[in-house]
This record gives C-alpha cells, structure tokens and sequence, in this order.
C-alpha cells in the first residue's frame, strides 16, 4: 500500500511512502477525498515519500480546492528532496499549506 | 547481445544510409542517466537522423542502439511501447494534431496509456500548461498558436507522463531570444525537479552551451568531438572553432576537381 | 544510340520497379489497417467524427447530383423509349439504372472529389509535419487512432450516401417523366416497384461499400507514404501524392465496378 492512515488530534494523517506515480495515484485520489468528504481535515504526511508524479500532484490539487471549499484543511508536512522539488517546479508550494513536522500542528 | 551497457543510451558503430548515401559513418554516442546532452551539427551532419535511430525511427544499417537498456534496433512491439511511454519527444514544430485543441493534443498520451480520472488528467493538462507559460491557452486550436508556442505545447505533451528521458529537436530554432531563453531555463528546471535525462538536437551554439552537460558535435555524419563546454570551447579543431566563431567553411579548393563539378555537375 | 535504348530500358526498369513498390506498399498498408480491426478498444468517438464528415458534410452535393443525374437519365430513356411507345417503363429504366450502377458510381465519384482528396491531403500533411512519428514516439498506433476510424466511417456513410443519391434520382426522374413529360405517375412508381428485386439493391449496397473501402484505403495509403513516394518535399508533394490517389481511386473504383457486376449478373 502507498499510504497508511492514523489519526493526530482531531486531523487524519495520510502518510505517503515509497513513489507516487500514474498507477497507484487513483488510489490516493480515492482515500484523499473520501477523508475530506468525511468533514475531516486531514494532513499529508510526505516525510517518506521520495518521488511524487504530476498525477499525485494533481490529485493533492484537486483534493485542496476540495477542502477550501468544505472549510477544511490540507496540510503537507515534511516535504523534501524531489517531491519539494516538483512542488516547487510548479509553484504549489506556494500554495498548499505546508508546515515541516507533526510537531508544528496544534489542536 | 553485446555487453550490458552503461548510460542510458548507448550506442556503437551506428551506420545508416539514405538510399545510398550514407548519412552517419560509425557513430559511437554514451549518455549518462540525468545528464543533459546537446548534439549539434549544421545541416546535413546527420543529427536529426541520429535522433530518429535513437527514437527508434529508423532502422540502421549497422550497429547497436540501446537506450534504457532497451536494445531498439532489435526489441519486440511489447518493449519498444513500453520504452517508448517512458519517454518523451518534443518535436521541432510542436507536431500537434491539428484537428484537437491544444488540451486534446497534450492529455493524448494520458488518455490512451492511463485509466486516471478526468479530473486529474485535466490538473496534470493545466499543470504543464502553467510551466511551459500557456496558461489559458487550453481550448485553443493549434492553428491559432504562434511558432514558440507550437513548440511549448509540444514539450508539454512531451513531460506529460512525466518522463524519465526527454528527446528535444531544435527548441529554440525560430524563437525570439526571450523565448529561447525561458525554454533552455525550463529545461534545466525540468531535469532537476524531475531527474530526467535530456537529449536536445540543436544547430543553436548559445544555447547548447547554456544547458548542456555535455556536447556532441557532429559533422558530415561522424562525431569530431564529445566533450563538455569548456572543452568544445577550446578545442583545436579547426571546424569546431569556425562554427563557434560562426566563420563560414574555409576548405582548400581543388582547382581540378572544382571545374569538374561545375561543368559535369559530379564529384 | 546503343546508349539511348539502354538508358530507354532503364528507364522503362525504374519506373516499373516504382510501380510494383508502390502497389506492395498498398498491400502493407491495407494487411497493417486489416490486423487493426481486432485491437482493444475500439475509437467510436474518432469513427462517429468521420461519419460525420465523410457522411453527413456530403449530402447536399449527393442529393444535388443525384437530383440532376435523376433528370438528364430520365430524359434520355424518355427519348429512348418513346420511339419503341413504351414510356411506362420509364420508372423501371431510371430506377434499376440508379440502383445498380449510377448511384454507387456517382455517389463514389463524388466522395472521391470531395472527401478522399481532402483525406489524402491531410494524411500527407500529417506525414510532413512529424505527426505520424509523434504518434509512434507516444505509442499510439497510427493505423488503429488515425486510420480505422476513417475507414469504417467510409464503409459504413458511402453506402447509406448512394441510397439517397438513387432516391433523389428516382425524383429527378419523376419531375422529368411525370411532371415534365407527362407519363402517367402510376405507371413510373408502380412499374418500378415490379420490376426492382432485392438482388438489385443488394448489388448497390456491395459496390458502394467496396467503393468506400477502396477510395479511402488508396487515398489514405498515398497521404500516408508521402516520404517515400514523392519526390518532391512539401506543398508540392502533397499535391502531386492528392492527384495520384484521386486518379488511382477513380479507375480502381470503375475496375472492381465492372468485377461486382460481372459477378453477380
């Protein structure tokens, strides 16, 4: 599985692990708006991911307007190397919440 | 099955003829993963034809091609598709069907290899469309689309599997300077946020030696030097330093052969 | 003199070396567009937009030439059959000439001049502007997303555009015999409802589907050879490849014409 979900506070974490790429994208699409359709916000732990595709990206994109528009959160924590990259490549990381440790999360 | 190779392309002894012109005489290429190699020639130095052998285009009359350890002069259907949906090819004139959009046109390749949602193969469209500067030009024919921006849509649909080898012929033949200069920088963006490999075919010195790791300079279908910029720059050869010094060809007349030529129109 | 008969034989040798290549070209393109038809994933949207344009964009010209085609056919054989005084079959002749071979030929003509140069013309363009080698570098088989869908539009439109072209016919012959000349409308409709067999039709529908195979798989093989065959580059080429597969397809078209009929009668 490319991700594992728990719960911090009253947020759901989704932690990436390993490649997110064209195959197991619409997995995370599901679970991610499942979560938000939920009414739960939700943090996307990155810490253990070291490659993200632009299908990943765009679900992370279509999720956020998501939680906007519900009032929720998206928040990325732990973005780096090549994943942070392709963030910023496409100026996301300008754009999504993104905080570096679960630690930086208050209730 | 010759030895397992190096870089992710490799290629060794390659002859190929056009009729029965011979185009390249021997040509031996290694590029390394993550590298971005120029290959450069004037016209007629057989460089778009390398490149259509290392795109598995064309059939060599000789020797070894491999790229991805793929050998493509010898694979099966099943591989050389497989290969081939792992890279990308930016054409020199964008090579958009004319009959879709300019979206139609870049979310082909998604449409037929993936089962994405919809939604996300529209992001991952406008995504592309952002980094290559055409935002809003979505809906657009291509016939409405300027030359750089025939050519930006094309490098869009190119990166759109997100690649790990990209193939550019001629990016900024045709451009207005600002223009080819935002697309050497977007290459260079590319290979770093992505890790790709990239191959560009170009007769365009400026901008070979802004992005290139490495150049390969062609001439007359052999390779008279492989080197890095600071090494092409100083090279000796006589040839090299003309073409950087933009001077034209100043060969040595042969005074018989020449009459020749002009009045029997053969060598 | 020696030397002028040998580059004559030569000369004689290349071309019809150029001829057989160009033939086994056709072959291989109609073996590769024929081992298509059993792929994954047939295109309906790409063959419902060539339906769309091979069909629906020609019946104006159809029904226009089919009305005239009507008229001056019955005219004719109105001027034939008054001398033997048996105009009442006049419906009979018009409509069995329509149905049988009138209508599937002009109709074919017509999706020749009007679709199959356009057709050609844009392969040819496509093949100059890289966009076959496009195709091939993203994977996607130029036969199976390009050609297919042509094709079987073409097999499927060019039949359905000759059964209005032989209804407007059978109009235009009716404003001619009937209402120009005045033969009686009873003897036109019924005497052509007697002597019509199924055969007939069914003959008409063979011919104009064979015929929009045949005009597309030539029209589109010559667009898509383009590199190879001509020699010259470009807008030139384009022309020269359009007007080969105009004139190839016409004389085929009337070849397997006579073949159809000569079976089945």
């Amino acid at each position: 599985m490319v991700y594992q979900q728990t719960k911090h506070l009253h947020y759901q974490i989704l932690k990436l692990t390993g490649e997110v790429d064209l195959h197991n994208s619409p997995q995370v699409r599901k679970q991610l708006l499942a979560i938000l359709k939920n009414g739960s916000s939700v943090l996307v732990d990155f810490s253990s991911l070291s490659y993200i595709d632009s299908s990943g990206i765009a679900t992370l994109v279509e999720a956020f307007n998501l939680a906007k528009n519900s009032k929720l959160l998206l928040t990325i924590v732990g973005a780096v190397g090549a994943p942070l990259q392709v963030l910023e490549l496409t100026n996301l990381n300008k754009v999504f919440h993104m905080v570096d440790s679960l630690d930086d999360i208050k209730g | 099955m010759t030895s397992a190779p190096q870089g992710i392309i490799e290629v060794k002894g390659l002859v190929s003829h056009y009729g029965k012109r011979k185009i390249l005489k021997n040509v031996d290429l290694s590029v390394q993963k993550g590298e971005i190699r120029v290959i450069m020639g004037g016209s007629g130095s057989g460089k778009s034809t390398l490149l259509n052998h290392l795109l598995a285009l064309l059939k060599p009359t000789s020797g070894s091609i491999f790229v991805d350890g793929v050998d493509v002069v010898n694979t099966d259907r099943k591989t050389l598709s497989k290969l081939r949906q792992k890279t990308g090819v930016a054409f020199q004139s964008g090579a958009l069907f004319s009959s879709m959009t300019v979206g139609e046109n870049i979310k082909l390749p998604l449409k037929r290899h993936t089962r994405l949602d919809d939604h996300t193969i529209d992001i991952m469209t406008r995504l592309k469309l952002e980094l290559m500067n055409l935002a809003g030009f979505e809906d657009l024919m291509p016939s409405e689309l300027s030359g750089g921006m025939l050519k930006r849509a094309g490098l869009a649909r190119a990166v759109i599997m997100d690649p790990k080898l990209l193939f550019f012929d001629e990016p900024s033949a045709g451009l207005d300077p600002v223009t080819a200069v935002e697309l050497d920088e977007l290459i260079l963006k590319l290979r770093d946020a992505m890790n790709m490999t990239v191959v560009v075919v170009t007769h365009e010195l400026e901008s070979a030696f802004k992005i290139a790791d490495k150049i390969t300079v062609l001439f007359d279908g052999e390779i008279a030097i492989t080197g890095t910029v600071d090494e092409i720059k100083n090279s000796r050869d006589e040839r090299i330093q003309n073409l950087i010094n933009r001077r034209p060809r100043n060969e040595t007349v042969d005074a018989e052969q020449y009459i020749k030529r002009l009045t029997t129109g053969k060598n | 003199m020696l030397t002028a008969i040998k580059s004559t034989i030569e000369r004689i040798g290349e071309r019809t070396a150029d001829q057989v290549e160009s033939a086994g070209r056709l072959g291989v393109f109609l073996f590769n567009l024929v081992s298509r038809l059993g792929m994954f994933r047939f295109p309906f949207t790409e063959t419902l937009k060539h339906i769309q344009f091979i069909g629906a964009r020609t019946v104006p010209l159809i029904l226009i030439s089919g009305l005239f085609t009507g008229m001056v056919i019955a005219l004719q054989f109105y001027d034939t059959l008054i001398r033997f005084g048996s105009v009442e079959l006049l419906g009979a002749a018009v409509a069995m000439s329509l149905i049988r071979e009138l209508g599937p030929v002009m109709a074919a003509l017509m999706v020749i001049a009007r679709v199959g140069s356009a057709t050609c013309a844009e392969i040819g363009i496509m093949r100059n502007e890289q966009q076959f080698d496009a195709l091939d570098c993203m994977d996607i088989d130029s036969y199976h997303y390009v050609m297919l869908p042509r094709l079987i539009a073409a097999i499927i439109s060019v039949p359905l555009l000759t059964a209005m072209f032989d209804v407007f016919g059978i109009g235009g012959g009716y404003i001619v015999g009937v209402l120009i000349h005045g033969v009686s409308d009873g003897a036109y409709l019924i005497g052509m409802a007697d002597t019509i067999v199924w055969n007939d039709v069914l003959m008409g529908i063979i011919k104009s589907a064979l015929f929009g195979f045949l005009i597309l798989w030539i029209c589109m093989a010559k667009g898509f050879f383009l590199h190879v065959e001509q020699k010259q580059a470009g807008a030139e080429g384009v022309s020269h490849a359009t007007t080969q597969a105009v004139v190839l397809s016409a004389v085929l078209m009337l070849f397997v014409d006579y073949i159809v009929s000569s079976l089945m009668l």
